[in-house]
């Protein structure tokens, strides 16, 4: 057996620690050792999305990401995206709105992009958002649906933040 | 049921039932099943297309630290049958003697982990003595091609309807054969205006779903527990039983969420072989494969389809012999129906004097192939409505012109004792010729541009010809519906919650889909041939409204009045001016622990012998394609102005659901048009064995502009005039887009996929 490697994270806003083999990929510490069975691992070569999770805010295919270098970062799946037990945001409403899945196998990882896609272009075209897509596979859907949702939010956000402003000068 | 009602039963607003489930990834899915102990099986597989197995050396495998055993050929003991398959029983459990493809299993190792099990699985020596191998389907039927099996199988022979002969292996390195003869074709071609023969090569895609192919097993002290991905938990549990040799009871067999299938899922795949590895290990084992196994457990058929038709002066169809011949790969699955399908549906939607087709499945050292959402209506579809435009252009019609003067008019039998077409071919085919939007493009430069439009058709209605149901309450006045309609996608525990709620009048979230398990499960035949809705909908339906009126009747005692005069609603019934709660009378009459009223609805389509698949089909599943698109004539390249899709829900129940069901198949088909493909190369190897090479659609593959509709014709033979359209979106697109680049450049192309390379092959011949 190699030696392990000791590592202290924080996952979905809690602290946790853990002791892998350098060879060990976070999905596998996800969903193995520490029971995060939302976040799903499908080709597991880095090609088809479903395994993203946030670190540090950036979208990461946990099945190609070594666990040691999660060490001391924020890793966020899609059960925290909400910050709480029983919350949704804003995107995982629009995919229900939009019925943006089907089976549902590449959506935690969908949701994941999209979450980060818009916190990077909070007003996205349709070209962005689908070169940003191209990261995620869905067999499902035909994407459609997908990219609406993600529209919706951004449309949502901007009323909001017009509102806010308004009420601010007010 | 009165048209209020009905208009409630537009479920457009509310989200999917599984929504939350799906979009926190809680799940489950079979692969976040654990078990107390449970042990890992990888398996391994021939990297040879075709080679006898001289000798399997696992001693030092099961050496390793942490490996439990190593199963191979000779550890069959247990079964009673060491083959399954769909019709012919041809399939090992695990190879014996011969391998037949690149990636047939050869042993299977347990261990305490995944990587253990890596480990030993590299140090099983195997010793191969290659055999030639037989890569498709003109090699098998050649003399020099090896037969591929000894022996004939164990088989089912499949019994249809008139005019009508089927056979299992016929002859050499041919699966199954179909033939089906109506009228006097010889007759009506002598006096036809023009008889035209084209040949057309369909390509194989993979069904690529996104949770690869899994199954939990456990021994219990006397029977077996299993968690699978499979859509038919109760077919399988009969299987395992025959395999096995024992009771259908010992088996159980639960089924979580299915992420995607598309006919992947469906029948026996290697559960028995996770089954047995259970009882070896006398511990719970789990079989995960990778996607790149997921792609090697089956695939599309590829095939030649090979059209004569005639017509007369006026434009009138008027026979088509169907010659089909498709891949079957190395082993039967359910290759038998997808041939005789495809042969039956390459009649398209037209009337015919005289309709004569004959279809062979062919044997191949190829990936097996077996069901794919299509189910050959695909394969038809695309020679069918290929073929049609080439005639309209030949004779100088137009070709939708050609198509309406042709089209069976609703209401019409299909074909001779089969059922009245339930959807109006003419009003898709003139939405999508009107929603095509004109596409401002350059026209100087390389670009040619065309349209093209096809109308794909399938039936709906597979072998499973019964749905069954139960529907429950609680004292509470909360529901349990209990059916086998597997939630793989396509959105049936929405649909089907979504009724019972609207016949009780609860609250949707007062409606709990139960979890299956054939223990408990209500028998279903499988969710197949997108008749969730359409079958165990109307055992639902059924089930949903015999408990409305068992509730009325109860309360009308309890009021002393009749049940039509009372209406239910929230648990609670109404009418003379009374209200009654329904809880305090359910503990009035059962006491104070309660009550579960519950009913039972049970549907089953008989069986016909004047019908040429021996029942009529249930219903029809039209899917309307209009392509607008651009080939640059200088590099071949296609690109896709617009896209225009629809289909016929007959009563839309989720709009969302069927939209996605379009778009969704639509988009696969349209990566199949275009480039997605599995292919070997030169040295009889997989040329795109992982899913790194294998290309599928993404995001930025999506049209310019794409826009699908949804028809409600009305007459489908589900709740409310609803109907299957779960197949559709994978029927009308190649022949859409090859019509298109014919009306763009003159030029036709009848081999898929429509690569670059293939276009300006094309163009350059013609510019000969
Ligand atoms: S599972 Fe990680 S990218 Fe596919
Ligand atoms: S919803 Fe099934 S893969 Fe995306």
């Amino acid at each position: 057996m190699s030696d392990l490697i000791a590592l202290k994270f924080r996952l979905n806003g809690v602290g946790r620690t853990a002791a892998v083999e350098p060879q060990v990929m976070l999905a596998d510490l996800l969903r193995e050792q520490l029971g995060e069975i939302d976040v799903r691992v499908s080709c597991d070569q880095g090609v088809c999305g479903v395994c993203t999770v946030l670190v540090d805010g950036i979208p990461t295919t946990s099945c190609l990401t070594p666990a040691f270098l999660v060490a001391d970062r924020e890793v966020t799946t899609v059960k925290g995206l909400s910050g709480n037990a029983t919350g949704l945001t804003d995107v995982q409403q629009a995919f229900i709105a939009c019925s943006a899945f089907q089976c549902g196998y590449c959506t935690p990882g969908m949701v994941v992009s999209a979450t980060a896609l818009l916190a990077e272009h909070p007003s996205p075209d349709r070209q962005t958002i689908r070169d940003w897509l191209d990261a995620n596979v869905c067999r499902c859907t035909g994407y459609q649906t997908i990219i609406e949702a993600i529209e919706m939010v951004a449309a949502q956000r901007q009323a909001q933040a017009q509102t806010t402003t308004a009420e601010a000068a007010d | 049921m009165p048209d209020t009602l009905r208009q409630n039963l537009k479920l457009s607003d509310t989200a999917r039932q599984d929504a939350r489930d799906k979009v926190s990834g809680e799940g489950p899915f079979a692969g976040d099943i654990t078990l107390p102990g449970m042990l890992e099986a990888r398996l391994l597989r021939s990297p040879h297309a075709h080679a006898r197995i001289i000798a399997i050396d696992t001693s030092r495998a099961e050496a390793v630290e942490g490996v439990r055993l190593v199963a191979t050929g000779r550890d069959l003991g247990l079964l009673k049958q060491t083959t399954y398959g769909n019709w012919v029983h041809d399939q090992p459990v695990i190879c014996t003697d011969r391998v037949r493809f690149e990636g047939d299993v050869v042993a299977a190792v347990v261990a305490v982990d995944e990587t253990t099990a890596f480990r030993a699985m590299e140090l099983i020596h195997v010793s191969y003595q290659l055999l030639p191998p037989v890569m498709d389907i003109h090699e098998a039927r050649s003399d020099a091609a090896p037969e591929l099996f000894d022996q004939k199988h164990p088989n089912v022979p499949m019994k249809l309807g008139r005019d009508t002969r089927t056979a299992n292996e016929p002859a050499k390195n041919v699966l199954f054969s179909y033939d089906f003869e109506d009228g006097d074709i010889d007759a009506v071609e002598a006096g036809a205006a023009h008889v035209f023969t084209d040949r057309f090569h369909f390509s194989r895609i993979g069904h690529f779903y996104m949770e690869p192919w899994i199954c939990v097993a456990q021994q219990l002290t006397d029977r077996i527990e299993l968690w699978s991905c499979n859509q038919d938990p109760f077919v399988l549990r009969q299987d395992l039983s025959e395999l096995f040799g024992l009771p259908e009871g010992h088996f159980r067999v639960r089924t979580a969420y299915v992420g995607g299938g598309f006919g992947g899922k469906s029948y026996c795949k290697h559960e028995p072989l996770a089954v047995l590895l259970t009882m070896l290990a006398n511990a719970p084992v789990r079989l995960l494969m990778t996607l790149d196994e997921s792609m090697l457990t089956l695939s599309q058929h590829d095939g030649d389809l090979v059209l004569t038709t005639s017509v007369d002066a006026q434009g009138k169809l008027l026979s088509r012999r169907t010659e089909i011949d498709l891949n079957g790969g190395a082993y039967a699955d359910a290759s038998a129906q997808v041939c005789a399908r495809a042969a039956y549906r390459s009649s398209g939607p037209y009337r015919w004097q005289a309709y004569h087709a004959h279809s062979r499945v062919i044997r191949t050292t190829t990936i097996p192939a077996g069901s794919y959402r299509g189910m050959g209506g695909t394969q038809a579809s695309y020679a069918s409505e290929s073929q049609i435009d080439m005639i309209a252009r030949r004779i100088g019609m137009d070709p939708i012109a050609f198509r309406r003067l042709n089209l069976i008019p609703p209401g019409e039998p299909f074909k001779d004792g089969d059922s009245k077409v339930d959807a109006d071919f003419a009003e898709g085919l003139d939405r999508v010729v009107s929603d095509l939007r004109h596409v401002d493009v350059p026209t100087d430069g390389p670009w040619a541009h065309g349209k093209g439009f096809a109308i794909g058709l399938k039936d709906g209605g597979s072998f499973g010809r019964l749905g069954k149901a139960t529907v429950k309450v609680t004292t509470d006045g909360r529901v349990l519906v209990l059916c086998g309609a597997i939630e793989i996608g396509q959105g049936a525990t929405t649909v089907i919650s979504g009724l019972v709620a609207d016949v009780l009048k609860v609250p949707r979230e007062w409606v709990r889909y139960a979890a299956i398990d054939t223990d408990v499960t209500p028998f279903d035949q499988g969710t197949h041939a997108s008749c969730a809705t359409t079958l165990t909908g109307n055992a639902v339906w059924r089930a949903a409204q015999k408990l409305r009126g068992e509730i009325l009747e109860l309360a009308a005692g309890e009021l002393d009045c009749a049940a039509a005069d009372l209406d239910l609603r929230e648990w609670k019934v109404t009418g003379k001016g009374l209200s009654l709660d329904l809880k305090e009378l359910v503990r009035k009459k059962f006491g104070r622990f309660g009550f579960e009223l519950s009913a039972d609805g049970f549907v089953q389509y008989p069986k016909e012998a004047d019908a040429p698949f021996g029942a009529k089909h249930l219903y029809w599943m039209p899917h309307w394609v209009g392509v607008s698109l651009s080939v640059d004539r200088e590099t071949g390249e296609i690109h896709i102005n617009d896209l225009v899709t629809g289909v016929d829900a007959g009563h839309t129940l989720h709009p969302g659901g069927v939209r996605g069901q379009d778009e969704g198949g639509t988009l696969v088909a349209l990566a199949q048009t275009l480039f997605e493909e599995i292919t070997y190369n030169e040295e009889d190897e997989l040329a795109v064995p992982t899913p790194l090479d294998y290309r599928v659609a993404r995001a930025s593959d999506l049209p310019d502009r794409y826009q699908s509709f949804i028809l409600e014709q009305g007459m489908g033979p589900g709740p409310m005039g609803a109907k299957g359209v779960g197949e559709a979106g994978m029927l009308g697109v190649s022949a859409a887009v090859a019509n298109a680049i014919e009306d763009a450049t003159g030029v036709r192309l009848t081999s898929l996929p429509f690569t670059p390379e293939k276009v300006l092959a094309a163009l350059d011949a013609a510019a000969e």
